[in-house]
């Protein structure tokens, strides 16, 4: 999913390079509050094993390979904050060593992969968690179930965000950059469905041999402590965390689609009356009109279930939880 | 001048198991101690302990007149060398000079080009400088180690089994180098081969000291030995077959050299003779005198 | 984005290991490398003017042919960025113009072969440091370092792993569905993870031991010469051009 450079609109870049610094800025406020020098290599090394753990090649069949991204598996292991300072490492690492991924797309590939991609593996699997074993300490295969879905789930909305990004692209510069939505969406999300299954087996085959051989080994040196009075328990209950997590990705896309609403029918429109002006045919009769607003239905669609759902099972569990001991790892 | 100060040293990890139980330890100027001991015995934490990486602990520990303490600790650092059994676990600059620079640099120290010649002289690979580390084989790589290490000049060294890993070759090699450096070393090691070659003498670590002494004094305690789960070094063992066999020895050599010294001087008290009656089986006159010499464990 | 994806990174422990530093290109400071480089890129992505796109891609390909960067690296690491850039450009083929279509190829590339030349031509160690100097936080760059290093250490570990798996007659699996390939596979790099977490504990109290207090100060540093800064103003001159260009600011 690396984007490289002159595909995506300049806007759209832009955008990406805000809300990226925005986060990764938070991010790294939030893992600065404990003791930052001792973390340090751990995050680094943590990095650079994830990084390396991306160049295996799992196979999905036909002879073709895919490989791991890592986002979910990292938040799960570390955290998100952590996860998300660790990724950008990496999607940094990749642009000034291979050349994978470019730099005005850095803002939009690490929204994607390095945000994106750990906040929702994260949220899901906290709050499949939750629900499946009803609390229960423990990693049992319901758990690895939940990883499974969790890491799909990152890789699935980080293609549909790659996707968004590319159409609003289209759309804001009549298709001066970016892809059609009719192409980009199919074609990320249909490819992505499969990648992500088996980024789902795999991440999930990970932490069950982490977590037998080492568990608790990933996580910080000092465990924050445990808050057990009335709203503060409430306020840093992880479920409500993950709750927020999943409602920021979807939050994310909220100026991008400004961005389309606002110049999608006038670039639409432009198109059509200099149509005429135009140098070239389009090759086939692109269903524009019903492409653009299926695809605005699609995402606000997407965007109000999902985050609603998500915070509804959020909250349901906040509130069952506020009985039961709620610790914060 | 004593360089290192240790006493009444007590250490327990966050979960409560004590690794380190009042120790006691002085180390003078110039002199080469280990520290030996079964795995998990506290000898890596003894080291880590001491360059101020495992704090609270009870007791006091001195180096260089100064004494630890969570605030003094960056500053003892300075007159430490801290050596990792893993080289790979404090190499961190792409090229092996830039590595060894790299103390220097983070302490401004100054002559910096000249500490990093000496840096590489004195672990004999200057040949390597321009080298990226992640391509040289470990021997090499615990010398880059060393190099770094050296480049700072410290007081005092602290190795942590310097020999594990190293093929016989490169551990003849480091085992020189470290006999021939002049500078106060403590080394925790179960290597006693290594150390006998090394060191003045050592203490036997197990949580708390349980003996101090030359290695020599070390070998003939058979029980701190068997408790410490130590093997002792080959020409101890045979001398100890020799011992069996009725050859007069006062008390075990520990290493090559000691060994011909203790050879010459027999050899010299017996008119230049060595009887041993090994080879019972080609003299047949002398079968009946042969004795069976058994190593008894 | 299909096939890069597909291909995995394995391949690139090959590239990892090249010497930048036998190019002129290599020697210059990396400061001026990113300003010029990084500056032509994001110029050249704003572009939508078709000759102006065309006179970047030239500017490009110039660069490229007089860094002194071996071609055959190149070309490899652009074939790996070219599927995206092939999706991309046959969409808009396909929906607007063939002028749209090569234009966003002619774009994009006009974009990664700049890039790829800087990192292919830079000790990667060398841009870190120069993001350093040019501001970038010490969180950052000294994470960027340190990943970096402990990236060769463990691709090392990883490429040891490996032989042992083969010599034990482990052929990669087959499928999605062959659960136990997967299992493997997942085994090897949970492996890697436990063993890198384990040694960062010993990295702190390495880097701690020899005075480290987050800045990662590189021993030699470079200065900015008469061919850095030509290089650098070569860039930022033709980036200006080309912006005022395009925005028709001048004719």
């Amino acid at each position: 999913m690396h984007v490289p450079d002159g595909l995506m609109a300049p806007m759209v870049a832009a955008i990406g390079w805000i809300e990226f610094v925005a986060v990764l800025a938070a991010a790294m406020w939030i893992t600065g509050r404990k003791n930052r020098e001792k973390d340090l290599p751990r995050i680094a090394v943590l990095s650079a094993g994830i990084f390396v753990a991306q160049m295996l090649n799992f196979p999905i069949g036909g002879g073709t390979t895919g490989h791991l991204i890592g986002g979910a598996l990292f938040a799960i292991l570390a955290g998100p904050s952590v996860a998300i300072v660790g990724m950008t490492i990496v999607l940094i690492i990749q642009a000034l060593m291979f050349g994978d991924g470019g730099v005005t797309a850095l803002g939009l590939n690490a929204l994607n992969m390095a945000i994106i991609a750990p906040l929702t593996g994260w949220g899901t699997y906290t709050l499949l968690k939750t629900i499946m074993s009803g609390g229960a300490k423990g990693h049992g295969s319901r758990e690895l179930v939940a990883i499974s879905v969790a890491a799909w789930a990152s890789v699935f909305v980080a293609a549909a965000a790659c996707a968004a990004e590319l159409a609003v692209s289209y759309a804001v510069s009549s298709g001066a950059y970016g892809i059609a939505p009719t192409v980009s969406i199919p074609a990320m999300l249909g490819y992505h469905a499969v990648i992500g299954v088996g980024e789902g087996i795999i991440t999930a085959g990970i932490l069950a041999y982490v977590w037998r051989v080492a568990p608790g080994m990933f996580k910080s040196a000092e465990p924050a402590p445990v808050r057990t009075t009335g709203i503060a328990r409430i306020l840093s209950a992880k479920t409500l965390r993950a709750s927020f997590a999943i409602v920021l990705v979807f939050a994310l896309a909220l100026p991008l689609y400004f961005l389309y609403a606002s110049d999608g029918e006038d670039g639409l429109e432009r198109t059509v009356t200099e149509a005429g002006a135009e140098e070239g045919e389009p090759l086939t009769a692109a269903p524009f009109t019903y492409g653009q607003t299926y695809f605005g239905a699609l995402f606000a669609g997407i965007l109000g279930f999902l985050s609603v759902s998500l915070v509804a099972i959020g909250l349901l569990r906040v509130l069952r939880g506020v009985r039961t001991e709620e610790r914060i790892e | 001048m004593n360089l290192l100060e240790i006493s009444g040293l007590g250490f327990a990890y966050p979960d409560g198991t004590v690794a380190l139980r009042d120790v006691a330890l002085s180390i003078e100027r110039g002199e080469k101690v280990a520290v030996v001991g079964p795995n998990g015995a506290g000898k890596s934490t003894l080291l880590q302990l001491i360059a101020g990486f495992r704090m609270p602990f009870t007791g006091r520990v001195i180096v260089s007149g100064k004494e630890l303490k969570e605030s003094s600790s960056d500053e003892i650092r300075r007159d430490l060398g801290l050596l990792f059994q893993d080289p790979d676990d404090q190499i961190f600059m792409p090229t092996v000079e830039e590595d060894v620079a790299f103390g220097p640099r983070n302490l401004d120290m100054d002559d910096i080009e000249e500490r990093v010649l000496r840096g590489l002289r004195s672990a004999g690979i200057e040949k390597l400088a321009k080298r990226q580390p992640h391509k040289l084989s470990y021997g090499m790589k615990k010398r880059v180690a060393i190099a770094g290490v050296m480049a700072m000049d410290p007081k005092v060294l602290l190795l942590d089994e310097p020999t594990s890993g190293l093929d016989p070759r490169s551990r003849m090699e480091l085992i020189k180098l470290l006999k021939g450096m002049d500078r106060t070393m403590l080394i925790a090691t179960h290597d006693l081969e290594a150390a006998a070659e090394i060191v003045d003498r050592a203490i036997v670590l197990n949580e708390s000291v349980v003996m101090e002494g030359t290695l020599r004094d070390l070998v003939m305690a058979k029980d701190v030995v068997e408790s410490a789960g130590l093997e002792l070094p080959p020409i101890s063992r045979l001398f100890k077959v020799l011992d069996a066999m009725g050859y007069p020895i006062d008390s075990l050599p520990v290493s090559m050299d000691q060994a011909v010294a203790e050879l010459t001087m027999v050899m010299d008290r017996n008119g230049k003779h060595v009887h041993a009656h090994i080879h019972e089986h080609d003299h047949i006159r002398e079968k009946a005198k042969a004795e069976h010499a058994h190593e008894t464990r | 984005m299909t096939v890069g994806h597909l291909r995995g990174h394995g391949n690139e422990t090959i590239q990892i290991d090249h010497h930048s530093n036998a190019s002129w290109f290599g020697l210059i400071d990396s400061r001026a490398k990113l300003v010029g480089v990084l500056s032509f890129v994001v110029v050249s992505a704003t572009l939508t003017d078709a000759d102006l796109i065309v006179a970047s891609l030239a500017v490009a390909l110039a660069f490229a042919a007089m860094s002194g960067v071996r071609a055959a690296i190149l070309i490899k690491s652009y074939l790996v960025a070219l599927p995206f850039i092939v999706l991309a450009s046959i969409s808009v083929f396909l929906f607007v113009s063939i002028e749209s279509g090569i234009n966003m190829w002619a774009r994009t590339s006009a974009c990664v072969i700049p890039l790829l030349v800087l990192v292919s031509g830079t000790e990667t160690f060398d841009l870190f440091a120069g993001l350093r100097r040019l501001r970038v936080p010490a969180v950052i760059t000294t994470l960027l370092m340190l990943t970096h290093r402990y990236i060769l250490v463990l691709s090392g570990e990883l490429a040891r792993m490996k032989v042992a798996r083969r010599a034990r007659g482990f052929r990669g699996g087959r499928s999605l569905l062959d659960k136990y390939g997967l299992k493997v596979l997942s085994n090897t790099a949970g492996m890697v993870l436990v063993r890198s977490s384990v040694r960062a504990d010993r990295i702190y109290e390495g880097l701690k031991a020899r005075g480290f207090d987050i800045e990662m100060h590189a021993w030699h540093k470079t200065r900015i010469d008469s061919r850095a800064a030509t290089l650098m103003a070569c860039f930022l001159v033709v980036s200006a051009a080309l912006v005022l260009l395009q925005l028709e600011v001048i004719a």
